[in-house]
């Protein structure tokens, strides 16, 4: 009871401010991933009217923005352009269904997996991609499109130097749009794009055939949508964490993702996500509870409805000064800078990051290949830590081995190559009891040394096998068995 | 740091912490126990004190906004925490000039309910305001925190009001339930009612063994050396309460307290609440 006012109430006036200005951002982002996507405005509009509502109640992130956004819209064009529309609506439910089981099965938790660099490489990606879609609203224009998005950028980040009271990305859209009316202007408008909301959402289940076909068309890019949605929720909601120094429950914003979605898909509008400009806007403009969050939908939707012949007349340059600045907004700059003073792995890792995305669309595969170069660093650092040191004793009768450090797949190769087996030598030692011993590999790798000394004529005592190599011994290790040298070249 | 049977002064910076001191100081001197002050310094990360509209982000906004945020959290934090310090020192102050001896501070971060469910343990007595700091702005009778409050912690609370007068004649307002019954053997062992009278008061709807109730009620503080006058006075019982009170100059009310669900009492309304509305004097909830 007591926290439910909290989120809703605390923050009144703030919330609703920011809603305001959250609004106005949301509403290019959401007409122009809608034309990425392939379908009508009217599609992306409801839908970031539809989640942005669904989610203020059902999400784990007072405060956080989510509706309509590139990252899903690039998904789905491939969908669109096949099968049409009441295919997206469909996909858009399932990737509902199958995040609410992502929540569920508490997914969430393998986010840790996704390492600093890759979610800075993600964030890129996808500032990169909110301003590539732009592009077909700049590439070819004449010059008047130019002016007007310099002019619209000139007001975005010169108005607040007046007044911060009310949001730039307003009185850009404003002046221009009356601009444009007054002088003439042959540029292209928001009404040129597409059939607009005319009316409220109603609800209307997708009409496609309920059967395994469907499923088959659609499962992938469900599938695909729901990862990349839960991702970008996931990364926004420790962004919005940091910010407001307030936890959040990310298995209740996995669920609540998957109710928005579903929503989204009954009122014919198309999947979407948390999106990471727009909540940095909304908490910096004072947004904190969950009333931002709704007071952004329904501003967008009483806009966009109720005064949809006036946003039929803005120009498309205007909306593009205002794409471009959460463009710049949502890029991390800092990663750019300090590409030569990061650590090499760092950088790497976030440009394979960004590099991928740009050049599949798809958010997902870039997270993977970042996870993956992750992955072979992390490997090839943690390989390094092993030392293998030796010393003769008994009157040159035996060498004393020591190991050091940790022994596994990356490093079971530089192990091997430690040991000198041609040393003519009675009896070798071997000492693990400050070495870990993590897989079958590091376990084949000390098989194959002991082997090859007794090749030799060498005895080999292995002493100090710690408790977690012993486990590991036990179970795959072939050398204190009796059968050892036939089990050995079985592998 | 866990000193038995203490009594924690829980303050807010309002004028109301002056009578908190004081009657903690009073019964911790009947008591003889040790007394500490607890303020809570309650950060709000759901209330944004942005006033930055412009809704536009430039080159790394979110690294920007990241900083600005932490660095207003610290400032006001800091300031928070020297004036909360200057604070309770005063109060510090005050309670020795009652003759406390060696009371202790502290300062905890954190929201008030939480903190002080954490710090229940080793504590005999809460003392609290029964209004706050947004009285000073809002016209409340009872302060929001109360009621909750009252319901987390199960040890006595002592609500005290605006004002200080040393208590010369308690009142238990009695209803013959185990919560009261057990609050009248507490009183007679408890040294904090030693010499003075307790009134024991009746009312509301009659119970078949009301009589009985009362009398054994009375043997009990009689027993200890308490005098108890006793009264049986059908009718609403807020009202006859709050008449009693003022009719016999009682300066301490002791109650039990919020026996019903919270469900409850936001449909039907809290006997408790409307009690400690109406009375104006000092209130010792039994839990």
């Amino acid at each position: 009871m007591n926290s439910l006012k909290q989120d809703w109430l605390s923050n009144v006036r703030n919330d609703l401010l920011a809603g305001l200005a959250v609004a106005l951002a949301l509403i290019p982002e959401a007409i122009a991933f809608s034309i990425i996507a392939g379908v009508d405005p009217k599609v992306g509009l409801y839908a970031s009217f539809c989640i942005a509502t669904v989610i203020a109640f059902t999400g784990g992130r007072p405060g956080m923005i989510s509706a309509a956004t590139g990252a899903m819209a690039v998904l789905m064009v491939l969908l669109v352009r096949e099968h049409g529309l009441q295919y997206l609506l469909a996909a858009t439910l399932l990737t509902g269904v199958l995040q609410i089981i992502a929540g569920w099965l508490n997914l969430a938790v393998l986010m840790r997996f996704v390492s600093r660099s890759v979610i800075t490489g993600f964030v890129n990606a996808l500032a990169i991609l909110i301003f590539m879609a732009q592009l077909p609203e700049l590439i070819g224009m004449g010059w008047q499109v130019y002016a007007v998005v310099a002019a619209g950028l000139a007001i975005i980040y010169g108005f607040p130097y007046i007044t911060k009271a009310i949001p730039s990305p307003l009185v850009t859209i404003v002046v221009l749009t009356i601009a444009a009316i007054f002088l003439g202007l042959d540029i292209r408008t928001v009404g040129d794009m597409g059939e607009l909301p005319d009316s409220l959402p109603v609800f209307l289940l997708p009409d496609v055939p309920l059967n395994l076909e469907t499923l088959q068309i659609i499962l992938p890019f469900s599938a695909t949508m729901a990862m990349v949605g839960l991702l970008e929720s996931m990364m926004t909601a420790a962004i919005v964490d940091d910010l407001t120094d307030s936890p959040s429950n990310k298995r209740r914003e996995c669920v609540g993702q998957g109710m928005a979605n579903i929503a989204s898909g009954c009122i014919g509008g198309m999947a979407g996500c948390a999106m990471i400009g727009q909540s940095v806007i909304n908490v910096k403009s004072g947004g904190r509870g969950r009333l931002s969050t709704l007071s952004a939908g329904v501003f967008l939707l009483v806009m966009v409805v109720f005064l949809g012949d006036w946003v039929a007349q803005i120009p498309m340059a205007a909306l593009v000064a205002v794409m471009i600045m959460v463009s710049i907004g949502t890029f991390n700059w800092a990663s750019v800078w300090n590409l030569r003073k990061n650590p090499k792995s760092f950088s790497t890792e976030m440009v394979v990051t960004v590099v991928v995305v740009v050049a599949t669309h798809d958010l997902a595969q870039g997270v993977l290949a970042g996870v993956l170069v992750t992955g072979f660093f992390f490997a090839h650092k943690v390989g390094q830590v092993l030392y293998v040191g030796s010393k003769s004793e008994d009157e040159g009768r035996v060498r004393s081995y020591s190991v050091i450090g940790q022994v596994f797949f990356a490093s079971a190769e530089r192990f091997v190559s430690s040991f000198d087996f041609k040393e003519v030598i009675e009896k070798v030692r071997i000492d693990v009891s400050r070495a870990h011993f993590w897989d079958i590999t590091a376990v084949t790798a000390l098989d194959k040394v002991v082997m090859k000394f007794r090749r030799e004529g060498t005895d080999v005592e292995v002493i100090g096998l710690n408790q977690a190599s012993a486990t590991l011994i036990d179970r795959f290790a072939v050398h204190d068995k009796p059968d050892a040298v036939e089990r050995l070249m079985d592998h | 740091m866990k000193t038995e049977n203490k009594v924690l002064a829980c303050v807010d910076q309002s004028h109301f912490a002056d009578y908190v001191a004081d009657y903690a100081a009073w019964a911790a001197r009947r008591m003889d126990a040790p007394l500490e002050f607890l303020h809570v310094l309650d950060r709000h990360p759901e209330v944004a004190i942005g006033n930055d509209h412009s809704g536009a982000i430039g080159f790394g906004a979110q690294e920007a906004l990241l900083s600005k945020l932490s660095e207003q959290d610290e400032t006001r934090s800091r300031d928070a925490r020297e004036q909360g310090r200057l604070f309770l020192n005063r109060l510090r102050q005050r309670a020795i000039a009652a003759g406390v001896e060696a009371p202790d501070v502290r300062q905890r971060h954190g929201a008030l309910e939480q903190t002080l469910v954490e710090q229940a343990e080793g504590v005999r007595l809460f003392v609290l305001g029964r209004r706050g700091e947004s009285a000073e702005t809002t016209q409340r009778d009872l302060g929001r925190n109360v009621e909750q409050m009252v319901r987390a912690l199960h040890r006595p609370i002592l609500a005290v009001t605006e004002g200080f007068k040393e208590p010369k004649r308690a009142m238990v307002a009695f209803d013959g339930k185990a919560v009261t019954r057990k609050g009248v053997e507490m009183i007679s062992s408890s040294p904090l009612f030693r010499d003075m009278p307790v009134h024991l008061l009746m009312s509301g709807k009659q119970r078949k063994d009301a009589t009985k109730q009362l009398d054994w009620a009375k043997a009990t503080l009689e027993t200890a050396g308490i005098e108890a006058p006793t009264a049986l006075i059908p009718g609403d019982a807020e009202r006859v309460i709050a008449r009693y009170a003022q009719e016999q100059d009682i300066d301490m009310l002791i109650m039990g307290a919020y026996a019903h669900s919270p469900l409850r009492s936001l449909f039907f309304g809290s006997k408790t609440s409307d009690l400690l509305r109406s009375a104006k004097i000092p209130t010792l909830l039994l839990r």
